[in-house]
């Protein structure tokens, strides 16, 4: 009410009275938190120009009802500490109406608790940990649990790929041991024989002792959950070890970065993700070519996927307006939105559900390999 | 076969940590500072060596430059960061030091980029086959043969050299050393130029094994490094080499047989604090 008079009296002075919306567009402040300093900075800036190019597409498509999306953004480091305080100064001081996360798990966690009890809606854009959205209602996720990309990873080894003697090598985070989770459960309906589990930590770049370890077993595929500055390394020390069995990983391998560092060993790893290359869906190509011209390298996963965030929550706030956080939260809720990462919606409890992509690198680049549409193996937990 | 082959994956490791540890153990020797930004010296060895590499092709030259430049501006740390806080207690320079090695690597993040940098086309790569069965890169073997021909240098300088015998004679005792017509500047400036050298031949080394660079590769080295130094014995050259290649072939067991309960690091510092239970000196103490 308070906006609308102001307006009123504003067009009433400037001699305008048959202004339109358009011209008096408000802006719609949308929190975004994500780490632009420290070890996480590389996804950080993915992140961030995922996002900004999802605001540029949805301002130049017409905007919110004709207002338009900003986004504020906040440098959490990845850090809990950090994005607890930033979290209260979004929905307090700078009044967003919703926030998106382009942070990991640690932060993402800390920031969800707050957007909750400040009733504001919060998208977790691609952090893993499954307690992100037990926060409560007003929390969402656009990426896929842990736990239900290691299903996919069992599918894949076990049924497509009929590998049957596995090694893992775990990443020994919260993000590496989901996955191994979701691995291990459905392992045995695959008939997955796993012979052996080796944990690294986030620090490790060398990884000598394990490989020698992994090739003295001699497996039919490894299963190797990490990020592109770990997994770059360890697919280069199996290869350079003479290990030729098929390297299996997830969506963290996702992006040039994983190429650039594996070099010629890069051929032939097979991950799961959320963004297929090869995608001839108008959606996706635009997100790929408009990333790349944006960001200066090739489009991955957290570009991707703080991209479909955004697209979500503005969908959301077409359907419910920029006003009601409630009617917001419930528009999230009932999405069905065509994305670059697939249709997405959403159950009970905040987690998306979707396809899974399956992508090779071939050429020295991420290519097409499969996708895993399987709404009972893929299905997120509800509670 | 496994064993002998994780014994020697844990020397190559080793090598690393011996090469890293001797510049910090020959700074605390002789100036009592734990020098943490050193492991910033460390990693801007290793993007030195991957720039020059990959802009001339010539990884020989890519090596020489990191060793030449980052000794160099480890002589600049000296000069302009310690020198001046001498006179202060231990703590400033500490944490001068960590201050130090916290810009630097934002510094790297926003000249050479958050994603990290690699060889284009990573040289050394071809595998030999030590013994029967087991194979390593020749990166991995110049690494080894890279900390074994630094510490003979080091050993044979610090023995048998005017050099060597003015430095040990400043560690022993400043004052007297000083009385003696030593120049200690002069041998605070070589010591600064042999330790960040060899930081940075380290640099380089895991690099090549890596093949990433990234802003945050000294995160790591800049606590192990000084883990290392106590277990040798603070300032003790040997004890910090013997104390580098028992944690390599240590962390490199412990990954596969204790990796489910202890990471990497937990080893290593467990490891530290069964030793310094028993002997809080330290593996050496200094001579």
């Amino acid at each position: 009410m308070n906006h609308f008079l102001k307006n009123t009296v504003l067009a009433m002075a400037l001699g305008a009275a048959t202004l339109t919306a358009g011209a008096h567009a408000e802006t719609i402040k949308v929190g975004f938190n994500v780490p632009l300093t420290g070890f996480a900075a590389a996804d950080g800036n993915s992140a961030l120009v995922g996002a900004q190019l999802a605001v540029e597409q949805v301002n130049s498509g017409g905007g919110i009802n004709g207002d338009t999306l900003e986004l504020v953004v906040y440098d959490d480091q990845a850090s809990p500490k950090e994005a607890a305080p930033l979290a209260v100064k979004l929905t307090t001081q700078d009044q967003v109406i919703a926030g998106i996360s382009g942070s990991y798990s640690g932060s993402t966690r800390a920031a969800a608790t707050i957007f909750q009890e400040n009733n504001t809606p919060y998208i977790s854009a691609y952090a893993v940990h499954p307690d992100i959205t037990r926060a409560g209602n007003y929390v969402f996720r656009t990426s896929f649990m842990g736990e239900v990309q290691g299903r996919a990873g069992a599918k894949l080894i076990g049924e497509m790929m009929a590998r049957k003697r596995v090694s893992l090598i775990t990443l020994s985070n919260d993000f590496g041991k989901s996955l191994a989770t979701g691995f291990k459960e459905q392992a045995g309906n695959f008939g997955i024989e796993i012979i052996n589990e080796y944990e690294y930590s986030i620090k490790d770049r060398e990884f000598g002792p394990i490989v020698s370890k992994v090739k003295a077993e001699n497996p039919d595929a490894i299963y190797a959950s990490g990020y592109f500055f770990t997994a770059g390394p360890l697919v280069r020390q199996l290869r350079a070890a003479g290990i030729t069995a098929p390297i299996i990983g997830q969506e963290g391998y996702d992006g040039q970065k994983f190429i650039e560092i594996a070099g010629p060993d890069a051929e032939g790893v097979v991950i799961t993700t959320s963004l297929d290359r090869d995608s001839t869906d108008p959606l996706a190509t635009a997100f790929i070519e408009g990333f790349s011209a944006k960001a200066g390298y090739p489009a991955d996963m957290v570009g991707a996927s703080s991209h479909t965030a955004v697209l979500v929550l503005a969908e959301a706030l077409k359907k419910a307006g920029a006003t009601d956080k409630a009617a917001i939260r419930d528009a999230i809720a009932a999405t069905t939105l065509d994305a670059a990462t697939g249709t997405i919606s959403f159950n009970g409890l905040g987690e998306v559900r979707k396809d899974v992509q399956v992508q090779v690198v071939k050429d020295g680049a991420w290519h097409h390999y499969a996708v895993i549409s399987d709404p009972a193996l893929l299905a997120p937990p509800e509670q | 076969m496994l064993y002998l082959d994780l014994s020697i994956q844990g020397l190559v490791q080793g090598s690393i940590y011996a090469l890293i540890a001797l510049g910090l153990t020959l700074i605390y020797g002789l100036l009592r500072i734990l020098h943490v930004a050193h492991a910033a010296l460390f990693t801007l060895g290793g993007y030195i060596g991957v720039v020059v590499t990959n802009h001339t092709g010539n990884f020989l030259l890519g090596f020489i430059s990191a060793i030449l430049i980052v000794g160099l501006i480890g002589i600049a740390v000296y000069r302009f960061a310690y020198k001046p806080l001498l006179d202060k207690p231990p703590l400033i320079s500490l944490i001068a030091s960590i201050g130090m090695f916290i810009a630097a690597e934002e510094i790297y993040r926003l000249v050479f980029g958050a994603y990290g940098i690699s060889f284009s086309a990573p040289p050394l790569q071809t595998q030999v086959e030590v013994l029967p069965g087991i194979f390593l890169s020749h990166a991995r073997l110049l690494v080894v043969a890279i900390a074994v021909v630094f510490m003979s240098v080091l050993g044979w300088l610090s023995a048998s050299t005017r050099t060597g015998i003015a430095w040990r004679a400043t560690v022993a005792d400043p004052e007297m050393a000083r009385s003696f017509g030593i120049n200690l500047e002069h041998v605070r400036y070589i010591n600064f130029f042999i330790g960040s050298a060899l930081a940075a031949a380290a640099g380089v080394m895991v690099a090549l094994l890596n093949n990433l660079v990234e802003p945050t590769m000294g995160a790591v080295p800049s606590y192990k490094g000084l883990a290392i130094i106590v277990l040798g014995g603070l300032g003790s050259v040997r004890g910090t080499l013997i104390a580098s290649l028992s944690l390599g072939v240590i962390e490199s067991f412990g990954t596969i047989y204790l990796g489910h309960l202890l990471d990497r690091d937990a080893i290593a510092f467990a490891f530290l604090i069964v030793v310094l239970m028993f002997r809080p000196q330290g593996l050496l103490a200094r001579t």
